[in-house]
């Protein structure tokens, strides 16, 4: 290799490889000279991807997930340069943030909407895995990788809620560590983990501000090298449609022809989120007050399921609320490419796992309904 | 481990050293075992070092619920205490919601406000002479007795004293 690129260094006026011709080819040997990494970014863009893949817009939404992630991640770490971890002040940051730093309402806007944008994409893009029956062998570990990205963006969701101090986190979260606590033998104990004590205050916020701010990213960035890893290293699963299958030996590569499509519904969703933050301020409501009676807390609307399915399970029977059900949706996800094994393909020749995943759907939406409807 | 789990080298390079080899499984042994050690140290301290205060009982402090003279008899008396308290390293207020009554002014009930549910202050209905939860729609006597909705447990009652015509609670 070495050999090779110094023979090619003897030819400085020819078309480089890379398509890349003068000064910038020489910069470009030097680079891949020194660290050996020009090879592997050729080989990450030139990927063959299926035609099939290309032109179904579906096969985007995983894309258009990792577009989100950045923005978040993006804007956070923005956001952060103003806030104020404390009870004291956090709500006067955000307040600051939201109403004086320029711009600030973008920023707050963006990273607002954008949590609900992304629970919309992972979930729609975890469908379309399901419903292709891309999650079957030999993709498991990509399936569950994505589920797990699932669990630390609702994290994500939870633990930013209390960040700005106002009645809704502060109450969404009380609620929310109650219903841990709520749980059979240790909940008592991880409430009070969760809390940093016995009481929502300075501890329980900067745990809450560290899980977001170093944890979940932490973990987030590892599960998306790995979901990644596996796309690339397993392929795209086969099509399950005739004409899928027909396309599924032609193939465009994953830079530009790709990467354009991402792009630009990427810009789409940037748009829409602008507007958004524009048209609807991201909401603040009073400092967080531990005496008031009157304010209803809600948690996010992706949380209202749960939180409708509590008001069925009085007293004792709490815990199939709070622990069993959310635990069987989820411990069924993750067992999923390990039950359903085999070789169909096709959702409607699938009728037992195909019909759970109706049931947990219309559970879902049934119980979202019914909490707004309830005000 | 024998020499066989090595890739092979380029002889053009040099050879492996055989009897840096022959020690191999020792030196593997010795790597688990000392990466295990400091496993062991480093997460036992970290994990005692965040669990930190967190499974501290709350320090408990008697607080003002009211002049015994204001508190009327047959009444439920709504009060908010302040409290001087450490929240982790930070000297702060603490404040709270509790609910007071008594039918003859001499023995009183006093409530923590919390619902015994998921935590949501509960708020007194005078027209339906019980205590409401808005999280859940859970109903409490006047005592704090479950009427109805999803609360385990009745709401908390604190223990109460009388100093100098103040009515005081344990919290």
């Amino acid at each position: 290799m070495s050999l090779a690129l110094e023979e090619s260094d003897k030819q400085p006026r020819r078309k480089s490889r890379w398509g890349i011709s003068g000064p910038l080819n020489a910069v470009g040997l030097w680079i891949d000279a020194r660290t050996g990494f020009i090879g592997p970014i050729r080989s990450f863009l030139t990927y063959p991807v299926p035609k099939y893949v290309h032109q179904n817009l579906l096969y985007s939404l995983g894309g258009l997930s990792l577009i989100s992630f950045l923005l978040q991640i993006t804007s956070g770490m923005l956001l952060s340069f103003y806030y104020d971890p404390s009870p004291a002040e956090a709500y006067n940051s955000v307040d600051y943030v939201t109403y004086q730093v320029p711009l600030g309402w973008l920023m707050r806007g963006l990273h607002y909407y954008n949590a609900s944008a992304i629970v919309i994409l992972v979930a729609l893009h975890l469908l379309r895995t399901f419903s292709f029956s891309a999650y079957k062998k030999p993709r498991e570990i990509t399936w569950l990788s994505g589920v797990l990205l699932l669990l630390v963006s609702l994290g994500f969701a939870f633990t930013g809620y209390l960040l700005p101090w106002d009645q809704k986190g502060y109450w969404a979260t009380k609620v929310g560590i109650e219903i841990a606590s709520s749980a059979p033998l240790v909940g008592e104990w991880v409430g009070r983990l969760m809390r940093g004590g016995p009481a929502l205050g300075q501890a329980t916020l900067t745990r809450f501000y560290v899980t977001h701010m170093l944890l979940l990213p932490a973990a987030l960035v590892m599960l998306i090298g790995l979901h990644l890893h596996q796309l690339r290293y397993h392929g795209m699963a086969p099509s399950i449609t005739k004409r899928g299958q027909a396309l599924s030996d032609k193939f465009v590569p994953f830079f530009p022809h790709w990467v354009v499509v991402d792009a630009t519904l990427g810009v789409i969703v940037l748009g829409l989120l602008i507007y958004l933050s524009w048209s609807q301020r991201a909401p603040l409501e009073f400092p967080a007050d531990p005496t008031s009676t009157d304010f209803l807390p809600r948690p996010e609307w992706y949380f209202l399921f749960l939180f409708q399915l509590l008001k069925y399970f009085p007293g004792p029977l709490e815990p199939i609320a709070t622990v069993l059900i959310p635990g069987l949706i989820i411990g069924s996800m993750l067992l999923l490419p390990f039950v359903d094994r085999s070789e169909e393909r096709r959702p409607w020749r699938k009728p037992i796992t195909t019909g759970v995943a109706v049931f947990y759907l219309v559970l879902i939406i049934t119980l979202t309904l019914l909490a707004l409807k309830a005000g | 481990m024998s020499k066989d789990n090595l890739p092979p080298l380029d002889p053009q390079k040099g050879s492996w050293d055989e009897e840096a080899i022959s020690r191999r499984r020792f030196l593997e042994i010795g790597f688990w075992v000392a990466t295990g050690a400091a496993g062991l140290v480093v997460g036992g301290a970290g994990t005692r070092f965040l669990v930190g205060d967190s499974l501290k009982p709350k320090p408990e402090q008697w607080v003002k619920v009211g002049e015994v003279a204001d508190l009327l008899a047959g009444q439920v008396h709504k009060a908010i205490y302040t409290v001087r308290t450490y929240d982790a390293w930070r000297e702060a207020e603490e404040t709270g919601l509790i609910y007071c009554f008594s039918d003859d002014s001499a023995e009183y009930t006093v409530l923590d406000a919390t619902c015994s549910h998921l935590g949501c202050n509960v708020h007194w209905q005078e027209e339906t002479s019980k205590f409401a939860c808005p999280c859940h729609n859970g109903a409490f006597t006047r005592e704090g007795e479950v009427i109805s909705g999803p609360p385990p447990a009745p709401l908390r009652r604190l223990q109460t004293k009388i100093e100098n015509g103040v009515l005081l609670a344990l919290v």
